[in-house]
């Protein structure tokens, strides 16, 4: 069933104040799809993941995850439907360790008193050590876990918010614009194990500026435009539709 | 071993104590300016229970820290609603309306204090700083030690990695309160005497001094400030006033140069090397 | 409601005037009352000792409002002007006779506000955020609690810890009626409204005051509008050194108790008119100053001096947690009506 819909984003809004940063943006992520979505600088692309994800509550419209509507729920709530996110500016805990960043993004799964109380931090490897440095490792990154991330590099950092986001084992992973300020290299790298990411059945919803790379990890895009979605489609098919060149380069180049 | 310092090392065992109840609040992010509110409720509590109901120390002391405990929970839950410079001011008016109760009732003996009848000697202190302590070590190293220290880093994102935010805040607050209350039992009962003007305000300002100059980062901070602020001015022997001038410029001092506190995450990196850090909690 | 929107409109100085007049009438009703002089009495000492709070209240809400800074060495600004003043009046300097004691309270309080500029050399010139996290905020307030400790014990070591008394030698009372009207108390209060009311202009009308209030919106875009912080920061401390200074020298005067605690009652007292009337807000803390001075009068009159504090930080208590933004106005920190 590979194009059953994973996330139904249904005819949501957001206004600030008088302004409208979202308007009736619609579009499904189907299980194991892998979606970018993209749009000039103040199209509302983060609003977009901030709602999905419970930041802000939804003015209008609904949102469904396996089939569940979440558009109500808590944060916490929607994280354990199955979603996990990165965010745009790297918001790592700085006084943390890499592996304990990434065991923060477990929460999810570990329920429980017993899971409250036991030790993860210690000697006597227990499972979700294991599990975390192993994430780390299969990320391709090359640093001793128990480094506190605040002396890590940018480039790392940004990994280490994915693999943080991916800890939970999410069917929808959100990743805003994560190849942002890495190197070409880093960014080629970071395609490679997203695409990885995906065929292991994880759904992916990409906001990204880097069109190369949305045409590599993803299969479709979403355009959203002044908070409004004015394209829907391939890659290809977005580069030449009139709207979305308007859109980025402006009316004269249409 | 001289009277003089077995006085001092049962102030250091309850100074851990307390400070550890600071700090727990604080690892969620919470300042807790009331600190003195909930030893006093510790130490009357005890107090009380050993005097109406006969109780000895083996049971009011826990019950006190239990008490204690109940009342962190309680108070909470309001006190949550507030951040910042409101949660400081907040915290700091329970404290006063605790000990404000305590001076108007005379079943509590008012400004005359009450006199505590059963003895807890020196080494039953220093046991249970020792046990608080390695149970705070344990605590930072759980999940829910982590997710108060994420908590404390940054609340939203925390949030969004699915961490019960108000569950673990309030947990912090019902440990860090029954801590406060286990050190006010113990005071009661190794001082055998306790009065309201002891749990001042600045009783709560020295413990959190304890806190946030020995490192909210990890749970060698407290013991390091408590240890430091305790047993340095009795080596230093400097009298009277002059003991809590240098301790104010140390305070000053610290916070120019070094912030985060004296012990830090990447000051026992350097401290334990590369490897052992990676296990340290 | 549309009676409120009205008050809320009207211009702080017409609402002032308004209130005042209330009162003035209120206590001639309640002295008129048969048996209601000793009330009257109580209620204007109460005003009179409000006075002293409101200037001291609106020095912790200026800081709050404009720096966000809980800044516990405001009581010691007015405990070392008093205390300068007295140790100037009853010693004088190495090599010189005991001053006059009005001559003794300008040194009191240039004392205050010199104090008060040291404390922003070493806590906010240093200050780096780096992460943003909940303990970083507490910085500040941790080095002026070090400063606190520093200033109080300093005091005590110079002047010594016994309370004194200020040898002011004048009596001045007005009789009107029933009532006893001390005139330097009824000159302090005016005198601290004043200072409050040209503050206030100041942050209205005047370039500076503008700087003000652009870093307590936000520090960041005050910088990019070509604000230089590190220069207006230090006027924020001038002026709390300056409110408390004129506090301290007018509660010497009024009531000539000194001692290097002093200062402990009255910033706990001029905290709780700050939280009445909202941080932040100026308006508020001349409100709540006298609201808190009228309280605990009253409070000792009826109860007793113990059980006006569990009223009145019980009081506190709720306002923090069911109104943050203070009894009478909608400003919070940052976003200050100042």
């Amino acid at each position: 069933m590979p194009d059953e819909a994973l996330l139904t984003v249904a005819g949501i809004g957001k206004a600030f104040g008088g302004l409208r940063v979202v308007d009736d943006v619609s579009f499904t992520v189907p299980r194991g799809g892998r979606l970018g979505l993209i749009g000039p600088n103040g199209a509302g692309k983060t609003t977009v993941f901030n709602l999905i994800s419970g930041v802000y509550p939804l003015d209008a419209g609904t949102i469904t995850l396996d089939g569940k509507a979440i558009g109500t729920l808590p944060p916490r709530d929607r994280v354990l439907a199955g979603m996990a996110r990165s965010f745009q500016n790297i918001r790592l805990m700085p006084h943390l360790s890499a592996v304990e960043n990434v065991m923060l993004g477990q929460q999810a799964r570990a329920s429980g008193l017993g899971a409250l109380l036991t030790p993860i931090g210690w000697m006597p490897r227990g499972r979700w050590r294991r599990d975390a440095e192993a994430l780390l490792a299969e990320a391709g990154l090359d640093i001793d876990p128990g480094d506190v991330v605040s002396s890590l590099p940018y480039g790392i950092r940004k990994k280490i918010e994915v693999v943080r986001a991916l800890a939970s084992r999410p069917k929808l992973l959100l990743l805003d614009e994560p190849a942002a300020g890495l190197n070409p290299a880093e960014t080629a790298e970071l395609a490679r194990f997203l695409r990885k990411i995906a065929e292991g059945g994880t759904a992916l919803l990409v906001v990204e500026h880097d069109m190369g790379f949305v045409d590599e990890v993803c299969d479709r895009v979403v355009v959203l435009n002044f908070g409004k979605r004015i394209y829907e489609g391939s890659m290809a098919g977005a580069r030449a539709d009139a709207l979305v060149r308007e859109a980025y380069l402006g009316a004269d180049a249409a | 071993m001289s009277g003089y310092w077995s006085g001092i090392l049962a102030i250091l065992a309850i100074n851990i104590i307390f400070a550890y109840g600071i700090f727990v609040t604080a690892t969620a992010g919470q300042l807790n300016l009331g600190g003195a509110g909930f030893m006093a409720i510790g130490a009357y509590g005890a107090a009380m229970l050993g005097e109406q109901l006969g109780w000895t120390p083996a049971l009011t002391v826990p019950a006190a820290t239990l008490l204690t405990a109940l009342v962190g929970i309680g108070i909470a839950f309001p006190v949550l609603r507030t951040r910042g410079v409101y949660m400081v001011l907040a915290t700091f008016a329970f404290a006063q309306v605790v000990t404000g109760i305590i001076l108007t009732q005379p079943a509590l003996g008012g400004a005359m204090g009450l006199v505590v009848t059963e003895y807890v000697d020196l080494p039953v202190l220093l046991g249970v700083a020792a046990a608080v302590t390695i149970g705070v070590f344990w605590l930072t190293a759980t999940r829910l030690g982590l997710a108060m220290r994420a908590l404390h880093d940054d609340e939203l994102v925390a949030v969004l990695m699915g961490v019960p935010a108000r569950a673990v805040q309030v947990a912090g607050f019902a440990i860090g309160g029954g801590l406060a209350g286990l050190a006010g039992a113990l005071y009661a009962h190794h001082f055998s005497f306790v009065e309201a003007q002891y749990f001042s305000p600045l009783l709560s300002i020295y413990v959190l001094l304890f806190v946030l100059i020995g490192g909210t980062q990890t749970a060698w901070g407290p013991l390091v400030g408590a240890s430091f602020f305790t047993i340095v001015p009795e080596l230093l022997r400097i009298g009277g006033s002059w003991r809590y001038v240098v301790f104010g410029v140390m305070i000053v001092a610290m916070m120019m140069f070094r912030p985060e506190g004296m012990v830090t995450r990447t000051l026992l990196a350097r401290l334990m090397g590369r490897r052992r850090h990676a296990d340290a909690g | 409601m549309s009676a409120a929107a009205g008050v809320r409109g009207a211009h702080p100085l017409v609402v002032s005037a308004g209130v005042a007049v209330g009162c003035v009438a209120a206590i001639a009703g309640l002295a008129a009352l048969p048996g209601g002089a000793t009330l009257a009495q109580q209620v204007v000492s109460g005003l009179m000792l409000g006075g002293i709070y409101v200037a001291v209240a609106v020095a912790f809400t200026l800081t709050i409002g404009v720096l966000n800074f809980l800044n516990f060495t405001i009581p010691t600004m007015f405990m070392l002007t008093g205390m300068v003043a007295w140790g100037l009046a009853r010693h004088g300097l190495p090599f010189t006779e005991a001053w006059h004691w009005a001559l003794a309270l300008p040194p009191g309080i240039v004392v205050a506000i010199l104090a008060s500029l040291v404390v922003e050399r070493f806590t906010f010139r240093y200050l780096k955020t780096r992460h943003g996290d909940a303990t970083e905020h507490a910085i500040p307030l941790v080095s002026s609690l070090g400063f606190l400790l520093i200033f109080e014990h300093l005091v005590l070591i110079v002047l010594g810890s016994d309370a004194q008394s200020f040898p002011v030698r004048f009596r001045l009372d007005w009789q009107v009626g029933p009532l006893v009207v001390g005139l330097p108390q009824l000159a302090s209060l005016l005198l601290s409204l004043a200072i409050v009311f040209w503050l206030s202009w100041l942050l209205a009308r005047t370039r500076t005051g503008r700087a003000l209030r652009s870093i307590a919106e936000s520090p960041d875009t005050a910088t990019l509008l070509g604000v230089e912080v590190t220069r207006i920061v230090p006027v924020v401390f001038l002026l709390s050194g300056l409110l408390c200074g004129v506090a301290g020298a007018l509660f010497v005067v009024n009531y000539s108790d000194v001692s290097p605690f002093m200062g402990d009652h009255v910033g706990t007292k001029a905290i709780a008119a700050m939280v009445l009337g909202g941080l932040g807000s100026i308006w508020g803390a001349i409100a709540g100053g006298l609201l808190v001075g009228l309280l605990e009068t009253l409070g000792i009159h009826f109860f007793g001096g113990d059980a006006a504090q569990v009223v009145v930080w019980t009081v506190l208590l709720l306002a923090i947690v069911l109104r943050p933004q203070g009894l009478f106005g909608g400003s919070r920190i940052g976003k200050g009506k100042l």
